[in-house]
């Protein structure tokens, strides 16, 4: 199945330290949940995994990653993503992803994705896709976020950069329920960039996306 | 006198009574014996491992994890089937299908290779460590894309191949062009015709759903060299053929065994690759293999329904007479040619697309196309491809209807075949055995008051704060079962008669085998009325054993309405071979001539005599006991009927709906169905064939589907997804019926299961259309689901 994503999510950071990271591929995929770069072939092919546990499954998704263009004077990433695993899904996605200055000293990140998802995913999962990649996609903001943060405070320069009062995306700073297994946390913000390749918890996802689908009935934004 | 007459009837219970179901008993005891309840010493579990891409060139199978995982014994894949010639095999629609992929995968989750192991865990286990590279290569998943100049070649297979077991392929993806009526008739009447419609259609693709999956228990005997399969197969006897061609064990040494079945619907025609790779894996292990799959394997990869896209056209004078019809059908294979219909008909009977209407010319013509889908085309609860046809003829009378702005029953009525035009000979050359049209539909339209309701329709059309629109479906269908004569039908060579063994015992019960096999029809209560009535045994003396090919006479099976057609045909005709046995016996015994005798329920008595007879009973006795001279002695017979013709059962049906204009929700207010399946043997299990089939139909018609996204990913295989109405959504049936029995039929049967499934989804259409019918709209495609129904609305600016 093909589907497009066109997403935006505030960033707690000023616009240079967003696309400071944006540039730097692997912390980028550090955002993502599960997700990691395992080698660079040169400078704009990478080889990198993503992890997905569905209870005591393990699913683990091998791909490449091509840099179409790296724009600063538009600061624009094109980036190409294929992946497959063993046990028969296997993903492509063609994102450009542009920063841009926020009115409040902050930034917002833009993501516009076309995903193609083949085999057992794209079989069971198509209802799910959606809610499935909000839910991601807001953990991958609000990494990214606190990354773009980290970064910023490392600047000696360090300026009027808004008070981090959490994430724009609200789903990612979910208080999951008591008994349920807690979402793939944030990482703390001081010590964002540390690489996090979490295995991406299936469960913990479901806990989030049926949470925001019951808030939905209930009119309430998740 | 005649209270004694009664009482014999009473306990005979032969045709036309009521009888409750003899299988309910064992059935509703949790006591049926289905595959999977077979458990022999020693057996173990196959698995398989599917596609998870539609089409993709295989680079690599790596077997070794799954063979560390516990209790796993073998993996096998095409390569280790290649040595025995057994990693493709002949379809019965004479094409050849992968048994397990061999390089290339076609569709997504088609059979790639399979696992071995002790218990059904490991088994699953196992798959799951298989690992698979894939060089995946773009899907086409509809015919329209496949037969495009640049579309890639599926079939690497059939290279070069210009010609296929149905004639001449123009395009690699193409695998067959079927026409039948007269084209050059048919085109002078649309070029003279006043008026003229045309209407697309597409009957998507549908599956049959059985609550019992497929599967089979195959059962090696190395020391013996004897294989016994017990397979939820419609056709057990057929599948003995084809084992015995393909393993080359002699027929005599291949045992198919179909128990209980958990419905069939078409779905258990087909022999599908699990079944192959259990009894290879069986001969190879020497142990008991059993594979039974699960329901969105079912799903995914055994026999679909339908996915023909449709253009009918008809043309006709201004009032109304239609002169001729043409259709065009792209009908989507899928990746294999797998279609179970008579080898000589690549369409089924779609040429019934004429249905119950006196037509002067037509022409049809039907090319199959294959893609990157699941194979099939099963005859879904229908004769091969006749609901398609039903759907189609209907859905033009309506389209015709419209353009004229005549009444959609007048339109109708106007066109039927008379009652004395039968038999009737159709443009397409079936001849029709017998019908009443005219008497059927009128009786519907009286019982619901036809005129009244079309007058609240005019008024809530115009009342623009009604919050519903009104709809009402007009079906009048005709379905062509009981293939079949065998001088045109035949599966893979073989006739399509059917058989019927019967032993009456010295002491006056009976068994009787047959060449069909029971999924819920209740044969074993409907077939021994037949020989209760024809021979005066009480029907509950009566076994009635199907299934087993090692006991069972030679038979087709049962799909396509043909058990009472043809089967039911057989056990009329041994029951007369018995009965005129028997009265050379009884007349031995009274010491008279035959021609003095009478025939009476269940004995013979001296004409005008009532104390001078014999009964079946006293009759069978004397058989193994003291037959006349030179009589054979036994009581049994054996009959193999060639059905001289089809038979043409018949309905009228009529729904009323009401559509929530703000939702798309569409309520059936009223479904009423009059069938006329000939003569009635048990009108009880009449009626529940004719709510089975509503309930089919309805699910077809308001919710059924199989999807696929452009990649050929499958979409909705699961009940999560795949309607399968219970009570709580089905509506509520009213239910009628005329008789007017077939003359060239031994009993008058016509057949009856597949009516109301073949009839009633042009009904549900009909009816939805028709609420939208005052606003333009000539047809929608089902399923006719809320949100698909909400969608025309928002179009027409009706919903906000």
């Amino acid at each position: 199945m093909e589907f497009k994503l066109v997403k935006q999510y505030k960033v707690a950071a000023s616009v240079d330290a967003a696309w400071q990271l944006l540039t730097n591929v692997p912390e980028v995929a550090g955002c993502m949940p599960g997700a990691q770069i395992s080698e660079q072939l040169d400078a704009t092919h990478y080889k990198g995994n993503v992890r997905v546990k569905v209870g005591p499954a393990v699913a683990a998704f091998a791909g490449d990653i091509e840099v179409l263009a790296l724009d600063p004077a538009t600061r624009t990433l094109r980036m190409l993503g294929k992946g497959a695993d063993k046990g028969g899904s296997s993903a492509s996605m063609d994102l450009t992803a542009i920063v841009a200055a926020a009115d409040d000293g902050g930034s917002t990140l833009n993501g516009q994705a076309n995903v193609i998802i083949n085999g057992k995913f794209a079989q069971f999962g198509g209802r799910m896709m959606v809610s499935v990649s909000d839910v991601l996609l807001g953990q991958f903001a609000a990494t990214f976020s606190d990354k773009a943060r980290a970064l910023e405070d490392a600047r000696p320069s360090a300026g009027s950069a808004p008070a981090s009062t959490g994430h724009a995306e609200p789903a990612s700073t979910t208080v999951t329920p008591s008994d349920a297994p807690p979402l793939p946390a944030p990482a703390p913000r001081a010590a964002a960039a540390a690489p996090a390749a979490r295995e991406l918890n299936l469960l913990s996802l479901v806990w989030a996306i049926l949470r925001g689908w019951i808030m939905g009935l209930f009119g309430r934004k998740a | 006198m005649s209270a004694l007459i009664d009482d014999r009837q009473k306990e005979l219970m032969g045709m036309g009574v009521a009888r409750l179901r003899k299988e309910d008993a064992r059935f509703i005891q949790g006591k049926g014996n289905y595959v999977d309840d077979i458990k022999l010493p020693g057996m173990v579990h196959m698995d398989i491992v599917r596609a998870s891409v539609a089409h993709a060139r295989i680079k690599r199978i790596n077997k070794e994890a799954a063979l560390k995982v516990p209790g796993v014994i073998a993996v096998l894949t095409a390569d280790d089937l290649k040595p025995l010639k057994l990693h493709w095999m002949p379809t019965l629609a004479g094409d050849v299908q992968a048994v397990l992929a061999d390089e290339k995968v076609h569709f997504q989750m088609q059979e790639v290779a399979v696992v071995i192991a002790e218990d059904r865990y490991s088994a699953a286990d196992g798959v799951e460590a298989v690992e698979v590279e894939y060089d995946e290569l773009p899907a086409v998943v509809n015919p329209f894309d496949a037969l495009k100049a640049d579309a890639p070649v599926l079939r690497e297979d059939l290279a070069g191949k210009t010609e296929g077991a149905h004639g001449k392929r123009y395009h690699p993806n193409h695998i067959f062009t079927w026409e039948a009526g007269d084209k050059a008739a048919a085109d002078a009447a649309f070029a003279s015709a006043a008026v003229t419609v045309k209407q697309e259609m597409f009957y998507p693709r549908v599956h049959p759903c059985p609550l019992e999956t497929c599967g089979c228990v195959a059962s090696f005997d190395p020391v013996r060299g004897e294989l016994t399969t017990w397979m939820t197969s419609q056709a057990p006897h057929v599948v003995r053929t084809v084992v015995s061609m393909l393993s080359g064990i002699p027929e005599s040494k291949v045992r198919i065994i179909s128990p209980d079945i958990g419905g069939g619907f078409g779905n258990k025609v087909p022999i599908y690759p699990g079944y192959v790779c259990a009894i290879v894996a069986s001969i190879v292990l020497g142990r008991p293999v059993k594979w039974v799959e699960d329901r969105i394997e079912n799903l995914s990869s055994t026999g679909f329904a339908r996915d023909y896209h449709m253009t009918g056209e008809l043309a006709a004078t201004a009032d109304g007479k239609i002169l001729a019809l043409r259709t065009q059908v792209y009908a989507d294979h899928g990746a294999f040619d797998a279609c179970a219909d008579p080898t000589k008909f690549p369409a089924g009977m779609f040429h019934i697309c004429s249905g119950s209407y006196d037509i002067g010319a037509a022409h049809c013509r039907v090319d199959g196309v294959y893609t990157n889908k699941a194979p099939g085309g099963v005859a879904y609860r229908c004769s091969f491809r006749v609901t398609e046809a039903v759907y189609l003829i209907e859905r033009m009378v309506d389209v015709l209807a419209q353009k004229l702005n005549m009444d959609k029953a007048e339109i109708r009525a106007k066109n039927f075949i008379r009652r004395e035009q039968f038999p009737y000979k159709s443009a397409f050359g079936f001849e029709y055995d017998s019908g009443d049209y005219h008497t059927a539909l009128k009786k519907v339209l009286d019982a619901v008051d036809y005129k009244a309701l079309r007058a609240e329709q005019a008024a809530k059309r115009a009342d623009p704060k009604c919050p519903t629109l009104m709809g009402i479906g007009v079906v009048t269908f005709t379905e062509v079962v009981g293939a079949g004569p065998s001088k045109i039908c035949d599966i893979l060579g073989v006739g399509m008669f059917d058989s019927c063994e019967i032993r009456v015992h010295p002491t006056g019960s009976a068994i009787a085998r047959m060449g069909t096999i029971t999924q819920g029809q209740g044969h074993e209560t409907t077939y021994a009325q037949i020989i209760a009535t024809e021979i005066g045994i009480p029907s509950e003396v009566i076994q009635v054993e199907e299934g087993d090919t090692s006991t069972a006479p030679y038979g087709l099976g049962t799909y396509g309405s043909r058990s009472i057609p043809v089967a039911g045909a057989a056990i009329a005709m041994a029951s007369r071979k018995i009965h005129a046995k028997a009265k050379k016996i009884a007349a031995h015994l009274l010491e008279v001539s035959e021609a003095d005798l009478d025939w009476e329920i269940d004995r013979f008595k001296l004409r005008g005599r009532d104390d001078k007879f014999k009964t079946m009973k006293d009759i069978a006795w004397a058989a193994y006991h003291a037959p006349p001279e030179g009589m054979e002695p036994g009581l049994e017979a054996v009959y193999y009927y060639d059905p001289p013709n089809f038979t043409f059962p018949f309905g009228a049906y009529l729904c009323v709906v009401d559509i929530d204009k703000g939702t798309g929700e569409t309520h059936v207010r009223r479904f009423y169905a009059l069938d006329d399946c000939g003569t009635r043997i048990n009108p009880m299990i009449i009626e529940g064939q004719i709510h089975g089939g509503l309930t089919e139909g309805y699910a077809v018609a308001m919710g059924q589907l199989l999807s696929f996204d452009a990649q050929g990913n499958i979409q909705g295989n699961t009940l999560m997804d795949y309607f399968l109405p219970t009570s709580a959504e089905t509506p509520k049936w009213e239910t009628d019926f005329t008789v007017t029995p077939s003359p060239h039929h031994p009993i008058g049967a016509k057949g009856v299961a597949e009516s109301p499934h073949v009839g009633s989804i042009p009904t549900f259409t009909s009816a939805v259309v028709d609420a939208f019918a005052h606003l333009g709209v000539t047809h929608m495609n089902m399923p006719h689901t809320a949100f698909r129904v909400w969608k025309q609305l928002k179009q027409l600016g009706i919903a906000g």
